[in-house]
């Protein structure tokens, strides 16, 4: 089973906090014990369906520029910048 | 005037002159003011609906006027309408106002449709009964101490209660047919491709499908004429040829053979249920229907996979919530970057907590190849499995929800029971199919749905299918 340490370390690997929501590690182990039933469907030899499309067929690649509008709906920016806490 | 009308009779009165679109949206405006306070269908409504509607009406006179002519729709809170508020029923963007509209909805709004409200549904659209919205649960309008389903609560609920004449879902694992089962309407999940997802808030896009919820077949089939086909803003759109999907739609099932899918028929299938379930094989047997049963053997591993590929999607799509470019008001200052982010997060629910976890976990290294890879491949053996079976028949049935709808409180504590809710809507999209669910009966006042899945691009024939089982039951009319 999953410990507890991993699902915290993942947590925190994707910026969760859990330290007090004993629940969440609960369930996600739960969860996970679940998921072992996959072990069951003997599908080791099994080739992965993969599609392909052709770059022609995708959207053109075009740039377009941003509306004014949508940076001055931000709660918080500077100019053009999107305003951000400082990096440690 | 009823507003019980379907969206073609809508169409019909509007055209004759016996009611105007303004009188319409105004009785649909007071009937969710009188019964949304119990059911919480909205979580936003339109205030310029009225006056939209009257414009409409100076249009109809000029007879420039688009096919929906002032139709009341809603439209699920996780589904972009410019200038509104688009939440996911999450804290996390409880102000976030969208800066553009869905490709379904400017579709909808080209052909003078009125958007009059936004409805509510599980947190970023993760669930199944709306218990997991942030700002509380809608009510099933056939008896409100049970959930109405979800993602789709909201629009079902809606369009159950006559709060609407039609309403936009999204189906990421059943979350349109689910709702529509309990609530006792038609929701279609369409082939994979079919709908733009342009301006629908990802959660994860390789399955997912926006979906149109009314109650007849034939409403569901008009709104797929308006909103289905290609798109340049989202790739995975498919040429439908500009299909009418009205067309024809009582051309019957004499001659279809259909599908009986054994692990989905059988074991932990209520009895009630199942006997619905037989009621309409025998129902669409009488209009010519032939029947066969089909095994299908990686259903079983079909609801581990689904939340293996959705919580890895859902995980990486969630990842841009960081309160920076979407989010609520929460001062910068004092904070360093990476705690200032996981403190912000501390608005998304426990659901989308877990699932954002989960999402971490089951792809990451050392994990992957128990986990996600093994989802993926659960996920390929499946589709050739259900392509070798509609080579042999026209189309798949089954309950749409193997059990009856439960009471608020009762599935919740437990995740496990909660997702075997929907073993029996999620093989279409991993499957990338599309499968609808049709009204059929009634157990002790509580809504009982079929489902029939067919054959990508057939959507048409399922329509036609669907539109013929709706008609071997007259229903009962909403008690609210």
């Amino acid at each position: 089973m999953v410990s507890k340490e991993e699902i915290k370390h993942i947590a925190k690997l994707m910026r969760i906090e859990i330290d007090d929501h004993v629940v969440h590690i609960d369930r996600v182990q739960k969860i996970i014990s679940y998921f072992d039933i996959l072990d069951k469907a003997n599908v080791e030899s099994e080739e992965l369906d993969v599609k392909e499309q052709a770059i022609e067929e995708l959207r053109d690649d075009k740039y377009i520029l941003y509306d004014e509008k949508l940076i001055q709906s931000l709660k918080n920016y500077k100019g053009s910048y999107i305003r951000a806490p400082k990096m440690s | 005037m009823s507003l019980r009308i379907s969206a073609l009779k809508y169409v019909e009165e509007i055209k004759n002159g016996s009611i105007t679109a303004e009188e319409f949206v105004s009785k649909t405006i007071e009937r969710i003011q009188k019964v949304d306070p119990k059911l919480h269908a909205y979580l936003s409504l339109n205030d310029k609906a009225i006056e939209q509607a009257r414009a409409v009406d100076k249009k109809i006179k000029s007879k420039n006027v688009g096919v929906c002519i002032g139709m009341p729709i809603s439209i699920k809170d996780n589904i972009c309408v410019k200038g509104t508020k688009t939440t996911c029923a999450s804290k996390m963007l409880e102000d976030f106002v969208a800066p553009y509209d869905a490709t379904v909805v400017s579709r909808l709004k080209d052909q003078d449709a009125i958007i009059v409200g936004k409805t509510n549904l599980d947190e970023f659209a993760m669930g199944f009964t709306t218990e997991f919205s942030a700002f509380g649960p809608s009510k099933n309008p056939w008896n409100t101490e049970y959930v109405p389903g979800g993602s789709s609560g909201g629009s079902a609920v809606a369009v159950s209660a006559l709060e609407c004449i039609a309403s936009l879902g999204s189906d990421t694992g059943g979350s349109v047919r689910n709702p529509a089962s309990f609530c006792s309407i038609v929701g279609l999940k369409p082939t994979y491709g079919l709908i733009s997802r342009h301006g629908l808030i990802s959660y994860s896009n390789s399955i997912e499908q926006i979906g149109p919820m009314a109650r007849t077949v034939e409403d569901v089939a008009f709104m797929l004429n308006i909103i289905a086909g290609i798109d340049s803003h989202d790739n995975t759109t498919v040429d439908n040829q500009k299909q009418d999907y009205l067309k024809e739609i009582n051309a019957g099932v004499n001659g279809k053979k259909i599908g009986i899918v054994k692990e989905m028929t059988q074991e932990g299938v209520d009895k009630q249920v199942s006997s619905a379930t037989n009621k309409a094989i025998s129902n669409l047997e009488k209009l010519g229907a032939s029947f066969e049963e089909i095994s299908l053997d990686m259903v079983k591993y079909s609801v581990a996979a689904y939340y293996t590929i959705t919580a890895t999607e859902a995980g990486s799509n969630l990842a841009r919530y960081d309160n920076l470019r979407y989010g609520y008001n929460f001062d910068l200052e004092g904070y360093e970057f990476n705690s200032y982010i996981s403190k912000a997060r501390r608005n998304f629910g426990p659901e989308v907590t877990r699932r954002m976890i989960l999402g971490g976990y089951v792809p990451s290294a050392g994990h992957a190849g128990r986990y996600f890879l093994k989802a993926m491949k659960v996920k390929s053996k499946l589709t050739s499995e259900i392509n070798e079976a509609l080579k042999k028949v026209d189309m798949l049935l089954s309950p749409t929800v193997p059990v009856l709808p439960f009471k608020f409180g009762e599935k919740i504590d437990d995740p496990i029971a909660l997702f075997l809710v929907d073993i029996n809507t999620v093989t279409a999209n991993l499957t990338g199919k599309p499968a609808i669910s049709v009204p059929f009966e009634f157990s002790n006042g509580l809504p009982i749905g079929i489902q029939l899945l067919g054959k990508p691009l057939h959507d048409k024939q399922l329509l036609q299918a669907a539109y013929a089982l709706q008609n071997t039951v007259k229903l009962p009319e909403v008690p609210i």
